[in-house]
């Protein structure tokens, strides 16, 4: 048992490192900056003197060692020979753009990145110009420079570079400091274009990036419970996740409980009469409840039960705000009248699928000779029933509960966001609408860990409660 | 002489092989159909196919028929080559929306709304029991821009059927594929030569650079749909290129030599991890990261994650039949591997993959109208049942959108529920 046990929980490691990886190339899918959502404004704006550039560039440096977005992404990275592996050192997403566009169109790194360091080079000088230089010029050469960031495309930038240069001409002081260097940084631009690459585009390269990088932090501060910081909020994920879970594990829990409260009585009836009109009328009520689509009963639950409009206002309606639960007399019951439908919604289902489970094993169950054996004794049927078949019948049942716990930590998406019950059903959805993916990874990742552990606890039960289960080498 | 010999055998064994499923087959739907309550599902579901298949003729603001102008029109039959691009719009119809015309003769669609049709004489809510103001009644009430909801509720047919349709397809495609390789072949099955499997790695190493990596900038300026199977389709190709190399290699001895895969290893480790991660939040954050929301892509993401249950399915049935006897007779005959996969083992095997499939579509539609109803992965044209309910949470008073829109959702669902447990419970009387 032990060295099955081991054997498994090895196992587990390459399938939770392939999720992670999935996990991971999923949000590098994503063409945001999470420097900009962690700042919730866009921060180039307002750039008008060198004291605003450093604080910027600061700024970007640590929010980006903050998130562990300041590495390469993976182990290695696959691309074309013309793409340098020192991209990501490059702070903002737009320069990153940028410059992945006019390498796809020269595909010759060196001549790139000369050209484009002297963009900052330009931006730097300019702000380094004396007073007194008329407005309106200034302001035309910084906004100038500054789009020369976002512009791949040949014409544009001659457009552009044409565009400084009659704004150049016009000031005597701004031709003086700066003449030179335009022209030097024009020769730079051409330069780009004469010695052209292109075919470094289609030479595929394999770079090895080290361990330094994204994804071994992620995973690693994973293990050590560190589940990153939120984009949206600021706040540790785990802040995040923790209140919600308490709710959802509040709501799917009692759920689950309601429901085999319920199901086993009516599974083990249906199979004591089977094929007779109880089992019969159950099967068909426990399949239309199954086919029922649980957001359409809580929608119209809410709608008939919590509102003014029907006069049926019988439980509490959409939970407006942060639910608290602080003081138990007052805010007891009404937490109830909040809870009441939701759980009922999230209960139905699982209490028709687990009926149907369970009439199904009990039928197994009383099938086996040593049932025939008990009737044959002259034991009362009910004996027969309850001591003899039905806890064999039971084993199937506590290892679905193993199966069922690992879901229920997702929540039920679309019960929560119908009543608004800010648990995990709700993060998810906000996170995934948001691109806030430390919350996506660590839900993610929480999820498979739980259903693998489900997964082997099933296992382990089973060899527990049903003694002639073994895991032994034969 | 061989060789015509060898050909009359395979025929004579078709013919009979042929015969023999076919009576199997003809016993499997006496049982179905002595199944009341599927019978019955089946004959709904054709309905639903019918307002599917012609929801164009039976809810569209468009007429059938029209003159304007002294000249005929069909501009339901138009549409229908518009969007094959086969033809394009006459001015007149243009400019005006189509409610607007004073033609001079004029037959419309029994109703003569569509799905996306703003009619805001009959907007904020027109209960079904209102007196109408517009020029056509809203037999089951509007919604907030005065979209007609019945008209909403014959499109979504369409769009739900098409769901289970295209993601279930996709699903069985992929899990067919690899069910009946990990339980055909097993662990110690599946051979294949050192050259082969050297160059595949590579095929696959370079179809994803050549496909993916080097076109990544196509994604941002087209459509992500057709790029992506541009992508494939180089992909592919590449693949095969490598494979055809392969047959060059084969004269070295070094990469003669045979490997086993574990095939069966493999593909249910891929089976576990598909299964480990929580399926919603998959598919929430997948359809997230596409920017251009579509119905069709939440359908090709259902699908992508919805084939584990039909390899698992396939894979079982395979583990049944590769050890018959008939199988050991087509080896015998000198058919190849993979001959026998296609044509002998897999055919036998897709009848329990029917139950997995009515199963999937009823899970696949459920998913997609939670989804639409949560308002994700559906744009604004997009007419399904789940965003019509979702108006419902908008306006209490409005139950119509809160009773119609789900009862057909119910209504579907649970008639495929029904097909499946027919089908199943034909499958379980098969021995």
């Amino acid at each position: 048992m032990l060295s099955y046990l081991i054997k498994r929980i090895i196992l587990f490691i390459p399938t939770l490192l392939v999720i992670a990886i999935f996990a991971f190339g999923l949000s590098q899918l994503t063409s945001d900056d999470p420097v900009l959502q962690y700042d919730n404004e866009d921060g180039r704006t307002g750039v008008y003197t060198k004291r605003d550039l450093i604080r910027l560039e600061n700024h970007y440096r640590v929010v980006r060692e903050k998130l562990g977005i300041d590495k390469p992404s993976f182990y290695f990275s696959l691309n074309a020979q013309a793409y340098p592996d020192t991209l990501y050192k490059f702070l903002l997403l737009e320069e990153r753009e940028a410059l992945r566009k006019l390498i796809s169109t020269y595909g010759n790194w060196p001549a790139i990145e000369t050209y484009f360091n002297q963009i900052k080079q330009f931006e730097y000088r300019i702000l380094a110009l004396p007073d007194g230089l008329p407005r309106k010029e200034m302001t035309d050469l910084k906004k100038g420079v500054r789009d020369l960031y976002d512009e791949y495309k040949a014409e544009v930038i001659a457009s552009k570079l044409e565009k400084i240069e009659t704004v150049l001409s016009k000031d005597s002081t701004m031709t003086v400091e700066l003449g030179a260097f335009f022209s030097d940084f024009k020769g730079n631009y051409q330069n780009v274009i004469s010695t052209a690459t292109t075919y470094k585009l289609y030479i595929p390269d394999f770079k090895w990036q080290g361990f330094n990088n994204q994804f071994h932090h992620w995973f690693f501060n994973f293990i050590k419970g560190n589940f990153g910081y939120s984009l949206i909020t600021r706040q540790p994920a785990a802040k995040r996740i923790i209140p919600a879970l308490k709710w959802t594990l509040l709501l799917n829990l009692s759920a689950i409980f309601f429901a085999y409260l319920i199901s086993i009585p009516i599974g083990v009836k249906a199979a004591a009469n089977k094929g007779g009109r109880f089992d019969q009328g159950s099967a068909l009520g426990m399949f239309m409840l199954y086919s029922l689509p649980s957001f359409w009963l809580g929608t119209m639950l809410l709608i008939f039960f919590t509102t003014k409009a029907y006069g049926m206002e019988i439980f509490h309606g959409v939970w407006a705000g942060n639910m608290k639960f602080e003081n138990f007399s007052t805010d007891f019951w009404d937490t109830i009248g909040h809870l009441v439908l939701p759980i009922f919604c999230i209960t139905y289902p699982a209490f028709a699928f687990l009926s149907r489970q369970m009439r199904g094993s009990m039928n197994e169950a009383l099938k086996q000779d040593y049932i025939r054996t008990a009737r044959a004794k002259g034991l009362p049927e009910k004996t027969v029933i309850w001591k003899h078949a039905f806890r064999n019948a039971l084993f199937p049942l506590i290892t679905i509960f193993a199966s069922i716990f690992p879901a229920s930590i997702v929540g039920s998406v679309a019960i929560e966001y119908i009543f608004n019950i800010p648990g995990m059903g709700n993060l998810i959805l906000s996170a995934c609408l948001q691109y806030d993916w430390p919350i996506v990874f660590s839900v993610l990742m929480l999820g498979a860990v739980l259903t693998l552990v489900g997964m082997l606890v099933a296992d382990i039960l089973y060899a527990i409660f049903d003694p002639r289960v073994s895991y032994k080498k034969n | 002489m061989i060789f015509g010999n060898k050909k009359e055998k395979i025929l004579i064994y078709r013919i009979e092989s042929g015969k023999s499923t076919n009576s199997q087959d003809s016993l499997f739907w006496s049982r179905f159909r002595k199944n009341r309550m599927a019978v019955w599902s089946l004959r709904v579901l054709w309905i639903l196919v019918f307002f599917a298949v012609f929801s164009n003729f039976i809810a569209n603001e468009k007429p059938l028929y029209c003159k304007l102008n002294g000249e005929h029109y069909f501009p339901v039959f138009k549409s229908i080559a518009i969007d094959f691009g086969l033809s394009d719009w006459d001015a007149v119809f243009q400019s005006t929306p189509w409610h607007d015309h004073q033609f001079e003769s004029v037959i419309r669609t029994p109703i003569p709304w569509s799905g996306n049709t703003i009619d805001l004489k009959s907007g904020n809510y027109q209960s079904p029991l209102d007196t109408h103001k517009s020029e056509f009644r809203h037999w089951l009430g509007t919604t907030d821009l005065g979209r007609d909801v019945l008209a909403g509720m014959i499109e979504g047919a369409r769009v739900a059927l098409l769901v289970g349709l295209i993601s279930m397809s996709l699903a069985a495609l992929i899990g067919i594929i690899l069910g009946a390789i990990a339980g055909y072949f097993g662990d110690s099955r599946l051979k294949i030569s050192r050259g082969r499997l050297i160059l595949n790695l590579i095929g696959v190493f370079l179809g994803i650079f050549y496909g993916f990596i080097v076109r990544s900038f196509n994604y941002s300026e087209g459509s992500f749909g057709i790029e992506f199977l541009k992508s494939l389709g180089i992909f592919t190709v590449t693949f095969i290129l490598f494979n055809l190399l392969s047959i060059l290699l084969k004269r070295n001895s070094f990469f003669r030599k045979q490997v086993t895969i574990p095939a069966d290893l493999l593909i249910m480790r891929v089976i576990e991890i598909m299964n480990a991660m929580p399926g919603l939040l998959l598919l929430l954050a997948a359809v997230a990261i596409i920017k251009q929301p579509s119905i069709f892509y939440v359908m090709v993401i259902i699908g992508l994650i919805g084939w584990t249950s039909i390899a698992r399915f396939i894979r079982a049935e395979l583990l049944r039949i590769r050890n018959l006897s008939y199988i050991e007779a087509a080896r015998a005959m000198g058919f190849s591997e993979f001959q026998i996969l296609l044509k002998h083992a897999i055919p036998n095997a897709l009848g329990p993959v029917l139950i997995t499939l009515a199963f999937g579509i009823a899970s696949a539609i459920l998913l997609e109208s939670t989804l639409s109803f949560l308002n994700i992965g559906v744009s604004d044209e997009d007419v399904s049942w789940g965003k019509l309910l979702s108006y419902a949470r908008q306006r209490e008073e409005a139950w119509w959108l809160a009773v119609f829109p789900g009862l057909a959702i119910f209504i579907t669902v649970t008639i495929f529920n029904l097909i499946g447990e027919g089908l199943s419970d034909a499958f379980e009387n098969r021995e």
